[in-house]
């Protein structure tokens, strides 16, 4: 390939990408009273979290966390969390079981990148809103102040780029299991519920207790929240914590990169293409 | 001319889960799953040449849609070859998609919240129309189709007939040299049947577009193609002009009379088979080949305000030829053996996962 064809291509690639993202942000548009809700319970739970170490810590420290640092904590389990959530698998299901994916399955452009395209264009506004009010609670509240680090910023920032892919594939792939079963979004569910404890989403992976953590040590669970938070509060300082944290996210990016690489092909050829 | 379309012994076969009825039934099915093979399409091959337009018939679960799917790459075929647009459907990529569109009567792609301008910016983006050409084609879409008003309109407002000129005009921006259409006019009214088919038959002869259509409208049949496929049971059954299978199928003529002095029926039945009798109005069937003679008696013979000499309706022939009629009578296609005639006069289509 020319580089002026590999330039045309890009230039092709990048024009979809920006029409494919402005017509999700203007479809969210519409559904803005819906996306004000699904934000709201979004930040319910880490604030939820947040109020019972509050009272559990009361009395001092809980495994060196005190109450400040359970609020900086929680305060990164929202943003990072809204930044890295996947809801991917429901809109698959859809799109096979309805017949929607017929379409786009013949345009010249794979499924995925609409897919990606939708997360960035829902993820970016409300990543933002949320790390506004975490800015103005700063403002008030000291205790939610991390301290002024751009360099550990922009390295928690590709922290939550990775945390957002790998759980962007391992929904999608797993969402491409409705290929073959009309079960795959109960499957997701299942990895939802444990990922509330192994992601670090209820309390700090430390203070679960020393088996959970070493089973959650071998899955993906700890490397799309509680890395990237403890990049933000600091609790990842040395370069072994985080050679390690980037380390075991470029693994499981390249694990579900796969997984996602070789259910779509098997997939593809199992389709039925159902609906008109 | 070279071919457009190509299919060479193509067949699908699909797994369909088999349960018995009941708790026992779902029970029994978790512990043996047992799967029956149905095969939606058998060994279908046909060719359609550049710029020819093709229709596509056959009863539901036929295999018409399974057909199309496979000559647009989404479903993989059992075996057998396709050619479409110039490539093979399932390894051509993007340059295959970029030469074809499959637009889904009952299935719709522009955005429900946003108005269809929105699905169109996002399709010239897609299929990397250059700007310049995407203001001219779509102004040529608008006008032949008359969206002028609805294109800023959310789809979700516009009526089924709206949308699917919307859905053509979407489908068709990257100006595709192969159309593949399954009932674009379902459940259209008249007059948005009529601005579809129009419009279908411009874009056709203004670029050389090859059609191929199902449709359950046989005004869509007559006004668009001049070739018919019809496929029953996964297998094809008739290759031809639609005017010989007329002739083939149904063997008569009818002959609609208007008598300024009414006769008594058993008079007419001198002439052919009365099939309605209404007086002044009457119409008769006769053989193909008597049917100027039997005119020119009845003109001589009786006084007649008016006559005029038809062919069956077309819905009537089709019926006819998907299973009620001879099948032998319409075997056009050479390597069809007696079990796909049989299969003519089955009406137990298989349903299959279409």
């Amino acid at each position: 390939m020319s580089v002026e064809v590999a330039r045309g291509r890009f230039a092709i690639f990048r024009d979809q990408y920006a029409e494919l993202m402005r017509s999700a942000f203007l479809v969210d548009l519409q559904y803005r009273a819906s996306i004000a809700i699904w934000l709201i319970w979004g930040i319910t739970e880490p604030i939820i979290s947040l109020g019972i170490w509050w009272s559990i810590a009361a009395t001092g420290a809980v495994e060196g966390y005190t109450r400040e640092a359970f609020a900086r904590y929680f305060f990164g389990v929202a943003l990072v969390n809204q930044a890295t959530l996947s809801w991917d698998a429901w809109n698959i299901d859809r799109w096979i079981r309805e017949g929607e994916m017929n379409y786009r399955l013949t345009r010249p452009i794979a499924p995925i990148h609409e897919a990606v395209a939708d997360n960035i264009a829902y993820k970016g506004p409300t990543a933002a809103i949320i790390l506004t009010a975490w800015i103005i609670a700063a403002a008030f509240w000291p205790a939610v102040r991390v301290p002024f680090e751009p360099g550990r910023w922009t390295l928690a920032l590709i922290a939550i780029v990775l945390a957002a892919a790998i759980r962007f594939l391992n929904g999608y792939a797993t969402g491409l299991l409705a290929f073959w079963t009309t079960r795959a979004t109960a499957l997701v569910e299942l990895q939802f519920g444990i990922s509330l404890f192994l992601s670090g989403r209820i309390a700090p992976l430390s203070l679960l207790p020393p088996q959970v953590v070493e089973v959650a040590q071998y899955l993906w669970f700890p490397y799309v929240v509680s890395f990237p938070v403890e990049i933000l509060t600091g609790d990842v300082a040395t370069f072994e914590q985080y050679a390690r944290g980037f380390a075991g996210q470029l693994v499981w990016l390249a694990i579900w990169m796969s997984l996602y690489l070789i259910v779509w092909k098997r997939g593809r050829r199992h389709y039925g293409a159902v609906g008109g | 001319m070279p071919n457009a379309i190509v299919a060479t012994e193509l067949s699908k076969t699909y797994d369909v889960k088999v349960r018995d009825p009941g708790i026992k039934g779902a029970l029994g099915a978790l512990v043996h799953p047992r799967y029956r093979q149905v095969r939606a399409v058998d060994n279908v091959s046909f060719e359609i040449e550049r710029g020819e337009a093709v229709a596509f018939l056959g009863p539901n679960g036929a295999g018409k849609t399974t057909t199309l799917k496979m000559l647009t790459g989404l479903l993989f075929p059992s075996s057998g070859r396709a050619h479409a647009a110039g490539f093979d459907p399932w390894t051509g990529g993007n340059a295959f998609r970029q030469r074809i569109a499959f637009v889904l009567g009952n299935k719709q792609q522009l955005l429900w919240d946003l108005p269809p301008e929105e699905t169109f910016r996002l399709n010239r983006a897609i299929y990397g129309v250059p700007n310049a050409e995407y203001v001219k084609r779509r102004a040529e879409l608008v006008e032949l189709l008359g969206l002028g008003n609805l294109i800023d309109k959310p789809a979700r407002q516009l009526s089924l007939g709206e949308r699917m000129k919307c859905e053509l005009a979407a489908a068709l921006l990257h100006r595709p040299e192969v159309l593949f259409l399954d009932e674009p006019t379902l459940g259209l009214d008249l007059e948005a049947q009529q601005t579809i088919r129009s419009f279908l038959g411009e874009y056709r002869t203004r670029h050389g577009a090859t059609i191929l259509l199902t449709s359950h409208y046989m005004a869509d049949v007559t006004a668009l193609t001049s070739r018919v496929l019809i496929i029953n049971r996964g297998r094809l059954l008739y290759n031809g002009e639609l005017s010989e299978l007329v002739a083939r199928i149904a063997p008569i003529k009818r002959i609609e009379l208007v008598l300024s002095v009414p006769v008594p029926r058993s008079v007419l039945e001198a002439y052919g088979t009365v099939a309605h009798y209404a007086p002044p109005r009457a119409t008769l069937e006769v053989p193909r080949e008597f049917a100027t003679a039997a005119s020119t008696r009845l003109l001589s013979e009786l006084d007649v305000a008016d006559l005029s000499i038809q062919d069956p309706p077309i819905e009537e022939v089709i019926r006819i030829a998907f299973g009620e009629g001879d099948a032998a009578s319409i075997q056009e296609v050479p390597e069809e053996s007696s079990e796909e005639a049989s299969a003519l006069v089955r009406t137990d289509a298989r349903r299959a996962p279409q």
